[in-house]
């Protein structure tokens, strides 16, 4: 049985999926960032200025400074790799954090923010960042995000690695 | 207890595998009644597997420090609950009770006997099971110890690792992350694992009619209570994440499109789509094949959720971070997908229903539209999620899609969608007239503009926040207006109202997502804030309100932390309205604290306040006061949600609603006449 189609039915189908095609572009368009890590970001510092950016570094914790009244919050955080495979074949996230605070030739960068202090900003935290790049070479951060990998992890490593 | 549980959970998975063997053999030989045998061994391996996780629970609350997962999760500090509810606090563990869940809702559905009737359905059920008790198993074991080999060195491993190797019960764990220890966190993992779980069900059941039958007809009256509890559990579980993380996480933010929540929002907008299309078969016996992939789809994107919240694939704050999960579970996940795909290829012609497009505005054509809204919000969320997984394969560089993404495209499609939803009700079944629906649509158009301009006049200037105010006081108008002129017609009001539960359930149910959209109109659009450092005896104003900071306090209610709470009078007008407590608990062995608000709720909504910093010596505190109207509507709303679709639950569909509606378009009918 042949049914003939139905015109309505697929006109209004290629302007339903036109209409998402332009939203999706257009939202996608402006609101893009890369994933970069601290030495990517270092060794392009001049394209990459003031375009907007997400990275992830270890904060040391030393470094960390803080005025409550202005809400005026900065800190370093040191070269961790963004690649999650690598991250587990150096012994899982919380070593590498570890490792990379306490390594003084890690690549560092400075990243300033104004707002609320996080509750897991510390030491050996690791730092997902969100901002751009300044003149200075300062990282100005719009929105971060702390994860702290439980220590247990590294103090058990699994069988199957040694 | 080590030997309890892995043993009973050893002997759980082996009578799982003779099951399986058991079902196999008999599809083999074309028989498709489920057998007694299987029955019986079933509902054994699930008392084992029950057993097993008891022994768990109980060196948690024991604190056996030999079982790895013990030391991950639980400290001598945390009370007894917490030590219970550790079960679901790290990924092992997680995982073993997630297979535990699975087990429970197959044997709660083999012993109903509505659903899984059938070999078929059970093997599909069945084989879930075994997949995740078997990355339990021998991937994420709960049951692993810490051994201490002779050179001192400390091993994680299940059995004895090397020759000489002791079991070690030395490594004090630092328990659970204390953001974790709040009720909304403690008890959103468990309902959310129950809304997964039972999409399971229909998920088997329907590819099992698919081999079996494979019309599509009478599937889905049978799966309706299933995916309705399915979906109250679902909603209540992403509502109580959101609920935590605006009542923890101390900035006030309800929902801020981390990859794993939107991950959990797309079955849910699939779902959704689901009750309503699965509505259009059982009054007019169309869109089966929309319900066939609807139905297959939520579960497909459940596993493809818990695939995103394991593996680890994105950066996320909820992610249980890397983990050897990954790989089978997306093998899994695509088998599932080929599955479901080639059953509905293989049946796609026999499910046709016949259904002709044939009105702009027909109810039929809402529904649709509905449909089409949810599935491309779902599609904008996959987009965000996959976007920076496929750039980062093929350039190597993942770019990331912020909020802002979401915000644009989101926005748009959800107001569209509840701008539908508000003038559904005035569509009658058959074509409806336009005169008709401009007639019903007076008073409640009147209404809402009214409420528009006091927005506007009172409230706010921005048009996002005018339009929504607009579609809110519409939708309640109609909603309201419909019930009544509903049972101002009927003979017995209120047997109609009960007889019609599931019409009225749904209603409940979209006055939630109303009410839910007038919280997010004001978090997002009328919000104010401030921050001051204060020194006892200082005032700071906000909105009509001011806050005026009495002294710090210090006391150690729990050997692990701190409190530290600021003492403060709120002021609304001459009047001292609530005395609010926010601080920090400080936990210095983890060199951690957590923000503890302080809150003052009124259904106009809350006076919010974090302690940003303290100096106990001096005495100040700096403080952030934020006032954020109607965000309790968004609670109340979804309460709504879950209240309205358990009503409708409560009411099979039965042959009054389809008489009820029948009489409906025959006055539509007799009104379009004059």
């Amino acid at each position: 049985m042949k049914k003939k189609p139905n015109y309505k039915l697929i006109i209004g189908g290629i302007v339903i999926l036109a209409a998402l095609g332009y939203l999706l572009i257009t939202a996608t368009r402006s609101n893009t960032q890369y994933f970069m890590t601290v030495e990517e970001l270092l060794s392009q510092k001049s394209e990459l200025e003031g375009q907007k950016l997400r990275m992830s570094g270890a904060v040391v914790g030393e470094s960390i400074q803080y005025d409550p009244a202005t809400l005026d919050l900065s800190f370093v955080v040191a070269q961790i790799p963004g690649d999650h495979r690598l991250i587990e074949e150096m012994g899982g996230m919380a070593k590498v954090l570890a490792e990379a605070v306490a390594d003084p030739n890690a690549a560092r960068m400075t990243i300033h923010y104004n707002g609320v202090k996080p509750d897991l900003l510390k030491d050996e935290a690791q730092a997902i960042v969100t901002g751009s790049l300044d003149a200075e070479g300062v990282f100005q951060a719009t929105e971060l995000l702390m994860k702290c990998p439980s220590k247990y992890e590294s103090i058990l490593p699994d069988q199957v690695e040694d | 207890m080590f030997f309890l549980g892995l043993g009973t959970f050893i002997l759980a998975s082996v009578l799982m595998l003779v099951c399986l063997v058991l079902v196999a053999w008999q599809l083999v030989h074309k028989q498709t009644e489920i057998s007694a045998l299987v029955r019986i061994l079933t509902n054994l391996g699930f008392g084992l597997h029950t057993l097993s996780i008891i022994a768990l629970l109980i060196m948690q609350v024991s604190q056996d420090y030999s079982n790895s997962y013990v030391v991950g999760v639980i400290n001598p500090a945390l009370p007894t609950y917490l030590k219970l509810t550790a079960l679901w606090g790290g990924q092992a563990g997680s995982l073993f009770f997630w297979s535990w869940i699975i087990n429970l809702c197959l044997v709660i559905a083999l012993n109903r006997r509505h659903i899984l009737r059938d070999n078929w359905g059970y093997l599909f059920a069945l084989i879930n099971l075994i997949f995740f008790s078997g990355i339990s198993l021998f991937l994420e074991n709960p049951f692993s110890r810490v051994w201490q080999l002779t050179n001192g060195n400390l091993i994680d491993s299940l059995f004895s690792p090397a020759e000489g190797a002791q079991v070690y019960s030395g490594l004090i764990g630092t328990g659970l992350n204390p953001l974790l220890r709040h009720w909304g966190m403690i008890i959103h993992p468990p309902v959310l694992y129950i809304g997964f779980g039972a999409f399971l069900l229909p998920f088997s059941e329907t590819l099992s009619h698919l081999i079996l039958k494979g019309d599509g007809e009478d599937l889905v009256a049978r799966l309706r209570p299933w995916l309705l509890i399915a979906w109250i559990f679902l909603t209540a579980g992403i509502v109580l994440g959101s609920w935590w993380s605006y009542d923890v996480l101390g900035w006030g933010g309800y929902w801020a499109w981390d990859p794993v929540e939107t991950a959990s929002l797309i079955p849910w907008l699939i779902s959704t789509g689901l009750l309503h299309s699965m509505f259009l078969q059982q009054k007019k016996n169309i869109f089966r094949r929309i319900n066939v992939i609807l139905i297959l789809g939520s579960y497909l994107l459940i596993l493809f959720s818990i695939l995103i919240t394991r593996a680890g694939l994105i950066s996320s704050v909820h992610a249980f971070g890397e983990s050897s999960i990954s790989i089978p579970l997306t093998l899994f996940l695509l088998a599932s997908l080929v599955l479901s795909v080639g059953l509905l290829i293989w049946r796609w012609k026999k499910m046709d229903s016949g259904w002709e497009f044939e009105s702009w505005y027909g109810r039929d054509s809402l529904f649709l539209y509905t449909l089409v809204l949810l599935a491309a919000i779902a599609l904008v969320c996959m987009w965000g999620l996959l976007y920076p997984l496929a750039t980062g394969a093929f350039t190597g560089n993942e770019i990331i899609l912020d909020r802002g993404f979401y915000d644009r495209a989101v926005t748009p499609l959800l107001v569209l969608l509840v701008l539908l939803m508000a003038v559904c009700p005035l569509v009658g079944w058959s074509v409806a007239s336009l005169k008709k629906l401009g007639n019903r649509a007076l008073i409640p158009l009147i209404a809402a503009v009214l409420a528009t301009v006091a927005a506007f006049v009172w409230l706010s200037k921005s048009w996002v926040a005018l339009l929504s105010i607009f579609i809110v006081a519409l939708g309640l108008m109609v909603l309201v207006l419909t019930t009544i002129r509903d049972l101002r017609t009927a003979e017995k009001p209120l047997g109609t109202f009960w007889k019609m539960r599931s019409r009225y359930g749904a209603f409940l149910v979209h006055s939630g997502i109303l009410l839910i959209m007038l919280g997010i109109v004001g978090v997002e659009g009328l919000s104010q804030s401030i921050v001051g450092t204060l020194i006892p005896g200082d005032k700071m104003p906000l909105g009509d309100y001011g806050v005026e900071y009495r002294e710090l306090t210090e006391s150690f209610d729990s050997p692990e932390y701190l409190s530290v709470r600021a003492q403060i009078d709120l002021w609304q007008g001459d009047k001292v309205v609530a005395r609010l407590t926010p601080g920090q608990d400080v936990y210095a062995s983890r060199s951690q604290y957590v923000s503890i608000p302080g809150k003052h709720s009124t259904l106009a909504g809350d006076f919010y306040t974090i302690m940003l910093d303290y100096d106990s010596m001096m005495g100040y505190i700096s403080l952030q006061a934020t006032i954020n109207p109607l965000v309790n509507f968004m609670w109340i709303g979804s309460l709504f949600l879950c209240l309205g679709a358990a009503f409708s639950l409560s009411s099979p569909m039965v042959l009054e609603q389809a008489n009820w509606d029948r009489k409906e378009s025959e006055e539509d009918e007799e009104t379009d006449a004059d």
